[in-house]
């Protein structure tokens, strides 16, 4: 009985515990959730320094805020009365329910600074670069990242709004504003988007739809793109440049192969020179070495977002008060480097002003993201810089990329820690005057 | 990797034989392992799980107040708000339920034009008023007692006190009663 | 490759998250109330035996009181709320008033309507709110008292009877309440101020004063604790202190009745409460016949000019039936005889090109054209006739 249950348990668990490397490809073969992941990896995939798993966190991160976010979309109601004390039951009376909040809250933070730190890894590497392979196209796949950090930006924001406190209110109140600075359609986005010139029932369901739905399902999908298009680039860009340093030592391949499909698809595909690749000491088996680390990398994710949602409690102020202004009225804190900007870019010429909100609002931060997502286009640096962390060849353009993210960073710093009530300027440590209280 | 018992790929050379140099203990550490891991990840399943089982309910009490016994009139007064039915006989005060005992609509109260002699329970009876499920037909007599349609039971009757506080009658509609009950008023 | 360590990981954070997945779970299985509902069980076992003890109820409990829109949750500790027989035992385990349950029965009422604090809450510092900032209204109990060293913590709750009772002249129980509305009635604050749509309109309309948000007062110049209360209770004491520059003057108010003054000011609320609470409540406002009688008088009376040009707000004209709330200024029914003694100047000459404060007022205040002076002069020597025809009845009732 007892070895029966254990055969049975074999049959089940071989995917993930194979016994040869037969079983190990065929695990990758014949497994749903392993297919997406190719048979063999080099080593220097698996590396913590090259990649810093930055793509796995954010997944991870995303995946754990799926599942606290179905919970707390069963224990949350989406109106304006009902709102603010659902959330305020999910806190106080529903089992773990301020816990799961918690961990959404934390892991939703976490996954905007993973996702950022994520595109600056692939910059600095030069990540986005083609390297060796036939078909690579990954210049494609940086833009998809890009839209996947703005898709990001925007999950987080919407949630913001859902607690219907005076933190959430005033947040999108302030930064739905600066979207209608943008020229002539500014306020007709804003009125689209809040359904109405004010926060309301309208703008909370909104939120809530583009929340739970839109927003998660358009990140899953290109997402997956995102993953596909890593296969298709033949993996991280890392190997490629492997590849070229074995190139460089032996100018003559030992030997070619195609992976493609024969006569199903034209050219060779993912292959990169074989001589790196078909080397057996350069790879080792996906299952169980990429799984395992994959597994790692999730389960430490999972406990750091744990361990800090058990710590941090997500706040909940007073109930939105579209009446009062809190003093001072803050966006969330990716956003408040706009906001700085925002307050200190309006400019006087003679009689004419340009409202701050545009220039800092929407031409630099609209400047800025388009140059990022096209920058592959503009980076003629050679095959050589790709892949690599601070290629002497991409020295200048790493350059001005750290002094922009330094003065975005200053920037969110100053306006969290150190804009007090009124916008006035306070160290971090200078204790705020006061806000008053009822009694 | 090397402690996943994979024979001898190029990298885990040697990892195989420490796998199987010590099986005993490390076996017992490698489910030691598994098992926290198992157990916290069910834990927080759990408690996700759990999140769903509301503690506290939006829901009017199972015991409430309906006003004073005098504001009834002899007959069978309806009370939309509770579901219920509050009778006044010569015999004093009595709450029939007006959900139907067999899927839980409604009931509807059919006052009849003359007073009818029918038998319930082997004893003739004379009834006022009938109540009619509109939801699968099912008919009860005035005291609730099921005669026809799918209904399985009778209606429910409630226990009715006075309060001392104040005097009104207390409905405890977790507590059903014989149709004997009456409160004296 | 060097050494593979993720094995060793991957058991190291299977360890972590049931670490913190167990603290997690005794956190949850030892909420704060727990405690306390143990206690009165033990509390009820000693007193009535063990039938009794087991109807202490576990679990969060709330009262919905729907129709006020509040979820309260205040009995899940404060057991003994309906209890007989706790009367004299300590929070949170003592019996309720019951004279006053039985008129605001708490399934209607819920706790928080009259005594303030987060009715959501389970804990006791987020319940009573006393601390945080994220809760408007705190617990009006000891803690609030304390603050602003209140000899009588039941007052402060008292407020929260008023935004009802509003339109009683007394509200039996309410007594701090009750003090505050014979404040407004002896001071006359309803010269300068509208309240329930009766009054002046030099200062501002109070009736919704209480509706008004915190951040609407200037705290710039308030000492010590930076609320709303505080504000009001210095205003009341000095008025110029709070809002340099304003006309109203100070009452010489003590401390305490600036505070019940304080609270009820801050009752005035728009309060949509549902009908059936309201039974047996005034809904408006009323004057009394006296009262009636008295403004008609002073409007429609000899001294109606001097209602009309608002000098009775500092004056009054005894022998024209105008009687000013603060007589901030002298009595001006022997003005004629009072001026020149004053001001070395005949009533006629000072009304016409007035010095000293009167200049202040006739310039910014009240503006009287030349005309309108005469009109004056000519009623304030009336009223001095009036005076001397008086003096001597009542020199000659001495005498008789």
């Amino acid at each position: 009985m007892g070895m029966k249950f254990k055969e049975r348990w074999e049959t089940l668990t071989w995917t993930w515990n194979p016994k040869s490397i037969r079983e190990s490809s065929d695990s990758v073969v014949r497994n749903l959730l392993l297919h997406w992941f190719p048979a063999k990896v080099s080593h220097k995939s698996l590396s913590y320094r090259y990649s810093l798993w930055l793509g796995t966190i954010s997944a991870v991160l995303f995946f754990i805020l799926c599942a606290t976010g179905l919970i707390l979309m069963f224990l949350y109601v989406p109106s304006v009365e009902r709102a603010y004390p659902s959330v305020k039951d999910i806190g106080f009376v529903a089992s773990y329910g301020g816990f799961i909040r918690s961990v959404h809250r934390i892991a939703a933070h976490l996954m905007v600074v993973a996702v950022f730190l994520h595109m600056m890894r692939a910059f600095l590497t030069g990540a986005y670069k083609n390297g060796l392979g036939a078909n690579q196209n990954r210049p494609v796949n940086w833009v998809l990242g890009v839209v996947l950090l703005f898709l990001t930006l925007l999950l987080s924001f919407t949630g913001y709004l859902l607690p219907w406190d005076q933190l959430a209110y005033w947040a999108i109140t302030v930064g739905t504003n600066i979207a209608s600075a943008a020229p002539l359609v500014g306020d007709k986005i804003r009125f689209f988007l809040l359904g109405g010139n004010q926060i309301d029932q309208n703008t909370l369901l909104r939120f809530y739809v583009l929340h739970c739905f839109v927003l998660p399902v358009s990140v899953f999908l290109l997402f997956s793109w995102h993953m596909w298009r890593v296969r298709k680039d033949g993996g991280l860009a890392s190997v490629d440049r492997e590849a070229q340093k074995a190139k460089e030592k032996k100018s003559i391949p030992i030997k070619t192969k195609t992976y493609a499909l024969l006569g199903i698809t034209s050219g060779r595909t993912v292959a990169v020179e074989s001589s790196y690749i078909d080397q057996d000491e350069n790879l080792v088996e996906s299952v169980p070495n990429l799984t395992g680390r994959v597994l790692f990398v999730a389960l430490a994710t999972a406990l750091l977002v744990i361990t800090l949602a058990f710590l941090i409690q997500a706040p909940l102020e007073e109930a939105a008060n579209p009446l009062v202004t809190p003093n001072p009225a803050k966006a969330p804190w990716y956003f408040l480097w706009l906001q700085e900007l925002v307050a200190d870019t309006t400019v006087h010429l003679g009689s004419f002003t340009i409202n701050g909100a545009l220039v800092g609002g929407i031409l630099i931060p609209a400047l800025l993201g388009l140059l990022l997502a096209a920058w592959p286009y503009f980076d003629r640096s050679s095959t050589a810089a790709t892949g690599v962390w601070f290629a002497k060849e991409r020295r200048r353009q790493n350059l001005v990329f750290l002094a922009v993210i330094f003065a975005i960073l200053v920037l969110t710093f100053v306006g969290t820690f150190m804009r007090g009530p009124s916008w006035h300027l306070y160290w971090p440590w200078q204790a705020w005057p006061p806000s008053p209280t009822r009694f | 990797m090397k402690s996943m018992k994979l024979p001898a790929p190029p990298c885990a050379e040697g990892n195989a034989q420490n796998t199987l140099e010590a099986p005993g203990r490390r076996k017992f550490l490698y489910r030691l392992g598994w098992g926290a891991l198992v157990a916290g990840i069910a834990g927080q399943v759990f408690a996700a799980v759990r999140a769903l089982i509301p503690n506290v309910l939006y829901e009017p009490p199972r015991t409430f107040k309906i006003g004073l016994p005098e504001s009834f009139a002899d007959g069978v007064t309806y009370l939309e708000d509770h579901r219920l039915f509050i009778g006044r006989d010569r015999l004093g005060l009595y709450a029939i339920s007006a959900v139907c005992t067999h899927l839980g609509c409604t009931v509807k109260m059919m006052n009849l034009n003359q007073p009818e002699l029918v038998k319930i329970g082997g004893k003739p009876t004379e009834i006022l008023q009938e109540f009619h499920c509109p939801c699968h037909g099912s008919k009860y007599y005035g005291d609730g007692t099921n005669y026809a349609g799918p209904a399985p039971r009778p209606l429910d009757w409630f226990r009715l006190e006075v309060s001392p506080d104040d005097g009104q009658i207390i409905v405890d509609s977790s507590d059903t009663v014989h149709h004997d009950f009456r409160l004296k008023a | 490759m060097k050494r593979n360590w993720d094995n060793l990981g991957i058991f190291l954070c299977g360890a972590g998250i049931l670490l913190v997945t167990i603290l997690v779970y005794a956190g949850q299985f030892q909420p704060e109330w727990k405690g306390y509902q143990k206690q009165f069980r033990a509390m009820v076992l000693e007193k009535y035996g063990a039938a009794r003890a087991q109807q202490v109820p576990s679990g969060p409990q709330q009262i919905w009181a729907k129709d006020l829109n509040r979820v309260d949750r205040c009995t899940t500790c404060h057991l003994a709320v309906g209890w007989k027989g706790f009367e004299d035992a300590p929070e949170p385990f003592r019996t309720h008033d019951h004279a006053i349950l039985e008129k605001h029965p708490i399934e209607t009422y819920g706790c928080t309507s009259c005594h303030g604090g987060q009715g959501y809450a389970t804990d006791l510092d987020s319940a009573h709110a006393t601390a945080l900032a994220n809760w408007e209204q705190p617990l009006l109990g000891k803690d609030v008292s304390e603050t602003y060293a209140v000899s009588d913590w039941h007052m402060m709750m008292q407020m929260n009877c008023n935004e009802c009772h509003r339109y009683d002249r007394k509200t039996p129980g309410a007594e701090a309440i009750n003090e505050a509305k014979a404040l407004v009635d002896q001071k006359g604050c309803r010269a300068c101020h509208t309240i329930n749509g009766r009054g002046g309109v030099i200062g501002p309309d109070l009736t919704y004063e209480g509706d008004k948000s915190t951040e609407q007062h200037d705290y710039s110049r308030l000492l010590g604790v930076q609320s709303e209360f505080g504000w009001h209770v210095a205003h009341f004491m000095e008025p110029t202190a709070m809002s340099p520059g304003t006309v109203m003057p100070a009452f010489g108010f003590t401390s305490h009745q600036a505070e019940v003054l304080s609270l009820l000011v801050m009752s005035w609320k728009r309060n949509p409460v549902p009908m059936q609470f309201m039974h047996g409540v005034k809904l408006g406002d009323f004057p009394t016949p006296e009262e009636i009688a008295k403004e008609k008088q002073m409007e429609t009376g000899e001294g109606a000019f001097f209602v009309k040009h608002t000098c009775f707000v500092c004056h009054s004209v005894s022998t024209l039936g105008i009687e000013s709330a603060t007589n901030i200024g002298p009595d001006l029914a022997n003005a004629v005889t009072d001026v020149p003694a004053r001001f070395g100047r005949p009533l006629d000459d000072f009304l016409m090109s007035p010095t000293g404060t009167m200049s202040v007022v006739l310039a910014t205040q009240i503006h009287l054209s030349p005309e309108e002076r005469r009109e004056a002069i000519a009623k304030l020597k009336i009223a001095n006739q009036l005076l001397v025809q008086q003096q001597a009845k009542t020199g000659r009732g001495k005498k008789e």
